[in-house]
């Protein structure tokens, strides 16, 4: 029937079009994904790989302590450096949203683009630099006369992994954030006032509630990746603030245990998605609840 | 009907149209032949099928079944940049990176009978045909929306098609710019003489600017006819209420005999039955302009009616009275012309209506 | 002034955004190897170095040749995905999309393991064309999500309007969608050249022999004597990052003005 034709070369047409991108990705992100999966259930004796499937990987990946551990760690780092960045950023996308002259809010956020796009590594390292024993906060603290002794407690621990990928995240987290805000209907406001909220009330039945899909977003977009960084605990994070992102690299790269790192790396998914399924699960519950 | 078939050859001739989205049946079997040099409009609710049926016609959407004729050859298989059809967009649909000639010219790029000089004589005509003398260097996003649709006409006129497809040309517009493009465009058309079809869901700009209308409901056309035909002899009580308002009363029909509640007796003539002349329960259609309250002094009519003024809407030139007529339960609307020296009823106010067994339509 | 205390916060902030970038340009020009105040005097030495350093030059040529062929490749792959979810329906179209577009929440070591390992259970060595393909897996939807703006702003009965007045579906799409669309398609390029240049965890687990320039850094950072020049390199790099983005979004802005949409900012 004729019908039937018109809609599947519209569909056929469609499908050739998203192709090259389907394969590219089929093949350059299940595939190894699917290889990650399987290969957490294999055992590497040197160079030789055994294929025997069996869970002595999540086995010792469970009962050794120190991938536990590192594991924690990530949540927690990530978790901390989630709410910093977010909780830092609110202000600020609100501010833009809310208080900048229009004609000039693509200005401010391409102002606080920028130093996102400047090379991560130098960045990272200049954080090193800036919170150090000699380093520029504490000599400038010093010079000030505001302390005596140079502060330690800002470089090589958690800490300054926190400071540095809030830091590095900060645009990740504004973004989504003013979008939400810059979607809200400014009459809402005008009603919610108009109906004898003072601003502070405004802000918190009317305005809060209505960014609350970009702070998820914000939290989401933060949270994924730091869970998994691996060049800021290496330079800044000291041997406490290590992650598991630096395990699975050297599980792969120096210990030649290509099937632990795999189940690390499987395991930290998990985690991720577990974590943030829960997260958008509560979320939604809530938002439910409320109306 | 006489005035339901054009009396010039066909330009556009469809048979047994029917249109399906997947399960959805968006045209429902329609036939219609289409004049050369006629000004014919589509007229519909939004999701009535019109735009399709437009679509069709101009080749973006195929024909799940029946047959489309274009000047008497089979548009099957024909893609739209080969039909001797132009469209104007309802969004317009100018290339915000040309300038005005540039979009003007756009069609002509693939004549390759003609010279740069021959195309800028034929852009510069067009340019002044649109009323845009003078625009043609100007940079296309910065027009504003009568000039966007003057350059969408001067666009698709400049290709001389066969027929002209206007998609709710006017819709963008505010109403007084509407208005003067409505004379424009009828103007147009006369001066031109291509066939136009256009697609509105405005009554009033279908009656003003055509010369015959199809009224589309669910993917049919529930009735082809002029003007005047329209208005004064719907075919259902659904047509009557999308052209204008009309009262409908019930009635009891017994040959061309009516009892009509609230009115009272009456007869009718054949033609004032367009749908066929129902026996026994029926309604009849009577429009407001047709009745009127009857004021100390005025001469009495034959028919008259008693009733209640029950809410008005006062508009300065005019008087909207809904009238309860005694032994009645929904209110009848009466509109009277503000005169000199003529006093507005207020509610609760008796009123006498007169009214004129001629001017009913019948309904089953 | 409106927001008074929220604007000295906003200022406060930028200081913090700003700081470490500030600082990068004043060490280049500092006449001293060690990293710390206070300042010892002004040179253009460190500057000086960067060409007579033959492993960064080659470094910089390797991370740059990789970083266009990644930028062609990922925004050719995001052309198609967003004109597929602007303009056609087909079957499992959401998650098709969602999928494609899934390097974006994935942690980029995931990426960089899992590529790793199939490429060694292949038995393909490892070298520039790996890190390109990992690069065009992160690149592409980035591309995609500043493409679809891009396609989605265009009025499709623009398309239209030029296959009814007797274009080809080929002509139409050379002479309308894609000088509309081309503002897009250059800060597509422009922003997975950025990133491709940038990235460095794929990029360290896929190198063969010539380290990217990232990698290269990451291997300096050791030396404390190698710094000054690290820090010589990244402010170059720096002003032509700021550089780049500032075309880039003169062309995204001009393309919304073109397409006669509303700017939403941003290109996230």
């Amino acid at each position: 029937m004729a019908m039937t034709r018109f809609a599947s070369s519209e569909a056929s047409r469609g499908l050739l079009m998203v192709a090259p991108p389907a394969l590219y990705a089929l093949l350059l992100l299940a595939v190894p994904l699917a290889a990650i999966f399987a290969f957490s259930f294999w055992t590497q004796d040197f160079l030789t790989i055994d294929f025997t499937p069996t869970l002595k990987n999540y086995r010792e990946a469970f009962s050794e302590p120190l991938y536990g551990e590192l594991i924690l760690r990530s949540v927690l780092i990530a978790g901390s450096v989630t709410l910093a960045t977010v909780v830092l950023a609110f202000p600020i996308a609100y501010f833009v949203s809310f208080h900048v002259a229009p004609n000039r809010k693509s200005l401010w956020i391409f102002l606080i683009t920028i130093p996102f796009w400047t090379s991560y590594l130098i960045r990272v390292f200049l954080w090193k630099v800036i919170l150090g024993y000699n380093g520029v906060l504490n000599t400038t603290l010093q010079g000030l006369g505001l302390t005596e002794e140079p502060l330690t407690f800002i470089l090589y621990n958690a800490n300054a992994v926190v400071i540095t990928l809030a830091h590095a995240f900060a645009p990740f987290a504004i973004l989504p954030i003013f979008v939400a805000l810059e979607k809200i209907d400014r009459s809402l406001i005008e009603a919610a006032q108009d109906l004898g909220e003072n601003r502070v009330m405004t802000f918190i039945r009317v305005t809060l509630p209505l960014a609350v899909p970009g702070i998820v977003a914000a939290t989401l977009i933060v949270f994924i990746p730091t869970i998994g960084d691996y060049v800021t605990p290496r330079l800044v994070g000291g041997p406490n603030g290590l992650m598991i992102a630096n395990m699975i690299q050297t599980q792969f790269l120096k210990l030649n245990n290509a099937p632990m790192g795999a189940t690390l790396a499987v395991i930290a998914m998990t985690v991720v998605t577990v974590i943030a399924l829960l997260f958008i699960w509560l979320n939604r519950k809530w938002l439910r609840a409320r109306s | 009907m006489s005035q339901a078939t054009s009396a010039t050859p066909p330009i556009v001739s469809l048979r047994g149209v029917h249109k399906y989205y997947g399960t959805y049946h968006a045209l429902r079997g329609v036939d219609l032949d289409i004049g050369s040099g006629e000004f014919f409009s589509l007229l519909g609710p939004s999701g009535c099928g019109k735009t399709t049926l437009l679509r069709t016609i101009a080749g973006f959407e195929d024909i799940s079944q029946g047959t489309l004729l274009l000047s008497g050859q089979d548009m099957r298989g024909v893609p739209a940049n080969k039909r001797p059809t132009n469209m104007v967009f309802q969004s317009y649909a100018i290339f915000p990176h040309l300038t005005v000639a540039e979009n003007v010219a756009f069609g002509l790029r693939r004549r390759r009978d003609l010279d740069k000089r021959a195309k800028g004589a034929l852009v510069d005509e067009a340019l002044e045909m649109a009323g845009l003398d003078g625009f043609g260097p100007r940079a296309a996003h910065a027009l504003s929306g009568g000039q966007r649709q003057r350059v969408a006409l001067a666009r698709a006129l400049i290709l001389k098609p066969k027929v002209l497809l206007l998609d709710e040309p006017l819709s963008a517009l505010d109403k007084k710019l509407r208005e003067q493009m409505q004379n424009e465009l009828r103007r147009l058309q006369r001066h031109v003489g291509i066939t136009f079809i256009l697609v509105t869901h405005d009554q009033e700009e279908a009656l003003i600017m055509s010369d015959r209308i199809a009224v589309m409901f669910e993917g049919e056309i529930a009735q082809l006819a002029d003007p005047q035909t329209l208005y004064r002899r719907p075919l259902s009580r659904r047509v009557a209420n999308f052209i204008g308002t009309m009262n409908f009363l019930p009635a009891r029909v017994n040959g061309d005999m009516l009892d009509i509640a609230g009115l009272g007796r009456a007869t009718v003539k054949p033609d004032q039955a367009p749908g066929g002349m129902p026996s026994g329960d029926g309604h009849i259609g009577i429009r407001p302009e047709t009745m009127s309250i009857l004021f100390e002094g005025d001469a009495t009519p034959a028919q008259t009616a008693n009733g209640k003024v029950v809410e008005l809407a006062y508009y300065g030139d005019m008087t909207y009275y809904d009238v309860l007529l005694d032994d009645t339960e929904t209110p009848v609307t009466v509109s009277m012309k503000n005169l000199v020296g003529r006093r507005v009823l207020e509610r609760g106010d008796r009123a006498r209506i007169s009214w004129d067994e001629r001017s009913l339509v019948v309904f089953s | 002034m409106k927001g008074g205390g929220l604007r000295i916060y906003a200022w406060l902030y930028l200081v913090f955004l700003y700081a470490p970038i500030v600082l990068l340009p004043i060490f280049a020009f500092n006449d001293a190897t060690i990293i710390a105040f206070p300042l010892s005097g002004f040179t253009t030495k460190w500057f000086a170095e960067i060409p007579n350093t033959p492993a960064l030059v080659q470094s910089v040529q390797t991370s740059v040749i990789i970083a266009v062929i990644t930028a062609l490749l990922s925004t050719i792959l995001g052309i198609c995905a967003a004109r597929a979810g602007a303009k056609y329906r087909f079957p499992l179209k959401a998650p098709i999309l969602g999928f494609i577009m899934l390097p974006l929440v994935l942690p980029e070591i995931i990426v960089a393991v899992s590529l790793l390992v199939v490429i060694l259970a292949l038995g393909l060595p490892l070298g520039g064309w790996t890190v390109v393909l990992g690069h065009t897996l992160i690149c592409t939807p980035f591309c995609i999500a500043i493409l679809n703006s891009a396609f989605a702003n265009l009025d499709p009965s623009l398309e239209e309007a030029a296959f009814d007045l007797g274009e080809t579906a080929w002509s139409t799409f050379r002479l309308i969608t894609l000088p509309l669309v081309m503002p897009g398609i250059v800060s597509a390029l422009l922003i997975s050249f950025t990133i491709s240049l940038d990235e460095f965890i794929i990029a360290f687990f896929l190198t063969g022999t010539e380290p990217t320039l990232p990698v290269y850094l990451w291997g300096q950072l050791r030396f404390p004597q190698k710094i000054p020049v690290v820090m010589a390199l990244g402010t170059i790099l720096v002003a032509l990052s700021v550089i780049l983005l500032t075309i880039a979004e003169i062309f995204r802005r001009r393309g919304i003005a073109r397409a006669g949409g509303k700017d939403t900012g941003g290109f996230l």
